[in-house]
């Protein structure tokens, strides 16, 4: 699969991963900016900008974007994490320009007062939608706990009282400053045509001004341990109790990434690991994983469990010995033999459809202005070896004191 | 390019069906069983769910460990469920693991060994995530809908009962696989990167000689009352929407597929655009159809606060009935470039087509190519699309809401 780029005199990035066998076009752009990015006073303000991309810039409506991209039978859409803001859309590949056409116009978005007053209330409906559902946002309580004065401590939806204050002005000059082209790529995957792709920017990108000078995104360290210690309780009427639990972990330029993520499989695994035999598969909980994020300057182990309430603490106490055996007595060659396989057939499979690869195209180059083939993914994955694995047990401890937030009927 | 789409019958009952797809690394095979969620004898909601579970604790004198270790050990992304029609098993690999990967599932399906031991854990797994399903209002209400709307056995929630399950045995498991699990009406469905003859004799060998018994008929009985509301503890209020539809293989279902695409399909669809962009009412809605063989029903939801709900409720209605009469052609063209897409892409997932091929053998009895799935819906203009609404009055229309306050329904009729 052919890796193309071109930088823009302005700064942008274009880039394409092209596949001979593909049969649809995935085109997507990528904004290097996220809740991390926001302050004090705007919190939620880059998930609501990206509601509001959906609007229009001047001269299209929001209408006008929704029926151009169904006219295209494109399936296209947008999510914003602490770290990104991405818009994507697979098309037939005779509707690549068109799809470029609408993307990059968007980044222009007129973010009229009556679009900002309506999006407002979707807004508002779809913090309280996840509010309804487990784990009741225990995932943020603990972020922030885990977090504390470090830039990813902030909720990405921002909460009731931060959106019902924000205002248009201020999304406005936040999306001046972060929407640079700088900041910015635009990938596709699939059956390209870049030439045509080229052409497209220049037209649509060419134009947009060069970054400012302020430092935009502030950089952190990296934790090496809870900021806020401790359990905190979130007390709702709900059939099961639900755990989130952070401790801290490699962040994405630590080499030791991959044995991360090959530790938690064989630990944390939804199907097939140590939890998963052990309070899954005996029924004691509904779930109870292990996994490992990890971010520019910041990493973190996240243990989820979800259980009878009256199991919770005792359950709780079998996660952590099963952490210190595995911490004591290491792991089995075994086990990471079925866990490379099982993480190498999930990248290989994903890697066959451009939908899937455009997410790692891009935000490896948001993040690293690197690319990474499939290839290359695999034989990080291939070289790992138990010594990786256990320097990660004996550095990053997963008993060490967590940030916790219980969310169930537990008093 | 022309799809090499096959076929065959083994002389148990099983079909097999296979895509040739030259343009993929990978594999994808799924096995549909005839033995899902309406066979639960009375009394034993979730008993299929909990025989799929058992099913995975040891067979063919592997442990639960040994099948899962072989499955991802094989870096097969696999899965095992249950609808309401079938117990699936299905897997996506690269294509050297597949006698591996389909000896283990040959196992699963025929060779149980349903070890005592593991029964209790089986029901407390199944117990637990009954449990969670309750946690999640959007699934509460789209399960209470296919209760009222559906006929019995066709609406009970797949994943089983608490009380029905706690006091199922392991008698009932062993009585239900040794009576649904069979070759009778099974379909195997593989895509991807195969030669054709090899797979066929693979599976013959396989599954060939399990011998040949009857399937016993399901009885149809009466449906629940046409509305409910569901006291729920929660900031939203979930209004969710069902009527009847003719099923997949009638006719006219590219027709009324087309009106609910219309209705709300995309973004730029009637539900999307009145409800959400319009009026900001909630983050989600949209609408879809879902089908059995022989009845089929379109389905409405939104989630939206509490204080809001009877207003998006009233939207909704108005939009479902403003339909007839107003259609345009630009929207249908639009309904026509994402069916197209949709299936033209496709063709990139061999776990898509596996499932695909499955599903058209059981609707249909037969397999389509893309191009006569394309052709259905070319052929469509609205004069067609108006006709059809014109004698398709709104049949059996169903209304739950769950939240903190019940609705009030516009000409509701009890049942």
């Amino acid at each position: 699969m052919p890796f193309l780029h071109e930088r823009l005199p302005n700064g942008l990035d274009v880039i394409a991963e092209t596949s001979d066998a593909a049969v649809s076009t995935s085109v997507g752009i990528f904004v290097g900016t996220g809740a991390r990015d926001e302050r004090p006073g705007i919190e939620g303000v880059s998930h609501f900008l990206e509601h509001m991309v959906f609007k229009g810039p001047h001269g299209l409506s929001a209408d006008d974007i929704n029926r151009g991209f169904d006219r295209l039978g494109a399936s296209a859409n947008a999510f914003t994490s602490e770290e990104e803001t991405v818009y994507h859309a697979a098309v037939l590949p005779r509707s690549q320009d068109e799809a470029v056409d609408l993307l990059a116009r968007m980044m222009r978005p007129a973010l009229r007062d009556e679009d900002f007053i309506t999006e407002k209330k979707v807004i508002l409906e779809e913090i309280r939608m996840d509010d309804d559902q487990p784990p009741f946002g225990a995932d943020d309580r603990c972020r922030a706990a885990f977090f504390g004065p470090h830039p990813l401590a902030g909720s990405v939806l921002g909460s009731v009282e931060s959106i019902e204050a924000l205002g248009v002005e201020a999304m406005r000059d936040y999306h001046r400053r972060s929407y640079t082209p700088g900041r910015m790529v635009l990938a596709a995957s699939g059956a390209v045509d870049f030439p045509s792709l080229i052409e497209s920017a220049r037209k649509l990108c060419g134009e947009w001004g060069v970054d400012s000078a302020d430092e935009f995104r502030v950089a952190a360290s990296c934790p090496r341990a809870a900021a806020t210690p401790g359990h905190q309780r979130i007390v709702r009427p709900a059939a099961l109790e639900y755990v989130v639990r952070m401790t801290a972990g490699p962040d994405e330029h630590h080499p030791d990434r991959w044995a991360a993520w090959l530790l938690t499989s064989i630990v944390g695994d939804g199907t097939g690991s140590r939890l998963y035999w052990s309070l899954v598969d005996s029924g004691l909980a509904e779930q109870a994983t292990l996994g490992h994020h990890d971010f520019l300057d910041a990493g973190l182990f996240l243990t989820q469990l979800s259980c009878e309430p009256e199991d919770t603490d005792d359950l709780l106490e079998q996660i952590l010995d099963i952490y210190r055996e595995a911490m004591r007595n290491g792991i089995a060659p075994r086990e990471l033999e079925r866990a490379r396989n099982q993480v190498a057939g999930r990248v290989a499979l994903a890697g066959e459809r451009p939908r899937r690869r455009l997410f790692d195209l891009g935000l490896e180059w948001i993040h690293h202005h690197r690319y990474r083939s499939v290839a290359d993914t695999l034989a990080s994955v291939e070289a790992v070896t138990l010594d990786d694995i256990h320097r990660v047990l004996a550095e990053w401890p997963l008993d060490s004191p967590s940030a916790t937030v219980l969310a169930g009927p537990a008093e | 390019m022309k799809q090499q789409l096959h076929t065959a019958t083994l002389a148990n009952g099983i079909t097999v069906l296979g895509e040739v797809m030259p343009g993929v690394e990978s594999v994808a095979v799924a096995f549909h069983v005839p033995a899902g969620g309406i066979l639960d004898p009375p009394g034993r909601c979730g008993l299929a769910t909990l025989a799929g579970e058992m099913s995975l604790r040891g067979a063919g004198g592997r442990s639960s460990r040994e099948i899962v270790d072989a499955l991802d050990g094989a870096g097969a992304v696999w899965s095992h469920g249950v609808t309401a029609t079938h117990t699936t098993v299905a897997a996506a690999m690269i294509p050297r693991q597949f006698p591996e990967v389909l000896s283990v599932f040959a196992d699963l399906i025929r060779r149980p060994d349903l070890p005592a031991d593991q029964f209790e854990a089986a029901q407390q797994m199944v117990l637990q995530s009954i449990a969670g399903m309750e946690d999640d209002p959007a699934h509460r209400a789209l399960a209470a809908l296919r209760r009222i709307h559906l006929p019995s056995p066709w609406g009970m929630p797949t994943e089983g009962s608490a009380p029905d399950v706690e006091s199922a045995t392991l008698d009932d498991v062993r009585a239900f696989l040794g009576q649904r699990m069979g070759p009778s009406g099974m379909i195997v469905a593989i895509a991807g990167r195969i030669v054709w003859e090899d797979v066929l004799e693979h599976f013959s060998r396989l599954l060939g000689d399990w011998p040949h018994a009857a399937a016993q008929p399901v009885t149809t009985g009466s449906r629940g009352p046409f509305a409910c509301h569901i006291p729920h503890d929660s900031q939203q209020t979930h209004v969710a929407l069902a009527w009847s539809m003719p099923p997949a293989r009638s006719d006219d279902s590219a027709i009324c597929r087309a009106v609910l695409s219309v209705l709300g399909g995309g973004t730029s669809s009637r539900l999307f655009t009145e409800v959400r962009e319009r009026r900001g009412l909630c983050y989600g809605v949209s609408a879809g159809y879902s089908s059995q063989r022989d009845f089929a029903m379109a389905v409405c939801h939104a989630g939206t606060t509490a204080a809001r709900a009877q207003e998006t409720l009233d939207v909704m209605l108005a939009e479902i009935e403003r339909l007839p009469g107003s259609l345009d052609a630009d929207e249908l063209e639009r309904v026509k470039a994402r069916v197209t897409a949709g299936l033209v892409m496709q063709q990139e997932s061999t776990t898509s087509r596996a499932d695909s091929l499955a599903g058209q053998w059981y609707h249909l009895g037969r397999l389509r190519t893309i191009d006569e799935d394309l052709a259905r819906y070319d052929r469509l203009n609205v004069g067609m699309l108006e006709d059809w609404l014109a004698s398709q009055p709104l049949r059996d229309l169903s209304v739950v809401s769950l939240g903190p306050a019940s609705l009030e329904i516009p000409g509701a009729v009890p049942a």
